[in-house]
């Protein structure tokens, strides 16, 4: 349902971490979301997006037009091989959205930017 | 990218095909190939879909569109069903852009299944647009469909042992 799918959304949107665990006084940050559909991106070391990918009604072809399902995409670029934490952050943020729906679809490396890209791919049921 | 495809409710089917194992993986791979086939053409009509904008380098902070001679290239390269790979009784195979080479933009040679990947997952400077992926799950049930009316079509070719 659409309002699981803005659940998911804000859940990600306020993902955040311990900056450095080690320190005395740790920071809390959080991961910066590129909004308006991949128009913009913020300028950090690890952020994230998420994007749905099409209306439930489009998922099946045979033209039942039953709403079965929402899919979409969450993908996380990192300057950090190992995502700095936040994919542990995401997949237990997806598992707890998705009921376990969703699935790693790629890891890339883009050797123009040095970003390390993680993809996700969900479902929410209807 | 690969997706599987379960057909149920074939129990007796199966049996049979479990006693004629000498052609059994070649009736599979002729129904296979019907929804293969499907899958391909929605893949084909996906490309046209993709959204263009006229080449530019990414601003800062910025993403940016395919450029039409990327969308030129992934839409006319070859792509389709991949080569058949059998594992025991079952056949799989894939739809895609694998061996679809390389293609010139400008004066650079790009391979073409990167271009195809980046349009599809995203990069951090080019909008996602993923296009293999939805015409996956569009098609999903007619591909299923077309299996099954496969496999009903070339039944009579199985060599019960």
């Amino acid at each position: 349902m659409l309002e699981n799918y803005n659940a998911l959304v804000a859940a990600l949107k306020t993902l955040q971490q311990e900056e450095d665990p080690a320190a005395e006084d740790p920071v809390m940050v959080t991961l910066p979301m590129a909004e308006d559909e991949w128009y913009t991106r913020p300028e950090a070391v690890s952020y994230g997006t998420v994007r749905l990918d099409f209306e439930a009604d489009a998922l099946r072809g045979d033209d039942r037009k039953h709403a079965i399902a929402w899919e979409g995409s969450v993908d996380l670029f990192s300057l950090v091989r190992s995502g700095a934490g936040w994919v542990e952050l995401i997949t237990e943020t997806l598992t707890e959205h998705c009921d376990g729906a969703w699935t790693l679809n790629s890891h890339t490396y883009e050797r123009e930017t040095g970003l390390f890209h993680w993809e996700w791919a969900f479902q929410i049921e209807g | 990218m690969a997706f599987t495809i379960k057909v149920e409710g074939l129990t007796e089917l199966i049996s049979k095909m479990d006693k004629a194992p000498k052609n059994a993986e070649k009736v599979a791979a002729k129904a296979l190939y019907e929804g293969a086939g499907v899958m391909a053409d929605a893949v084909s009509q996906a490309v046209q879909g993709i959204a263009t904008e006229p080449f530019k380098y990414a601003s800062r902070g910025k993403t940016r569109k395919p450029s039409p001679e990327e969308k030129a290239l992934v839409a006319s390269a070859k792509h389709g069903v991949a080569k058949f790979r059998k594992n025991g009784m079952s056949v799989n195979t894939s739809v895609g852009f694998q061996n679809a080479g390389y293609g010139q933009i400008g004066n650079k040679t790009k391979p073409i299944p990167l271009i195809a990947n980046a349009i599809n997952s995203g990069t951090s400077f080019m909008q996602k647009q993923p296009f293999i992926r939805k015409a996956f799950s569009q098609k999903k049930g007619a591909a299923e469909a077309a299996i099954e009316a496969g496999i009903l079509k070339y039944e009579d070719e199985l060599e019960i042992g």
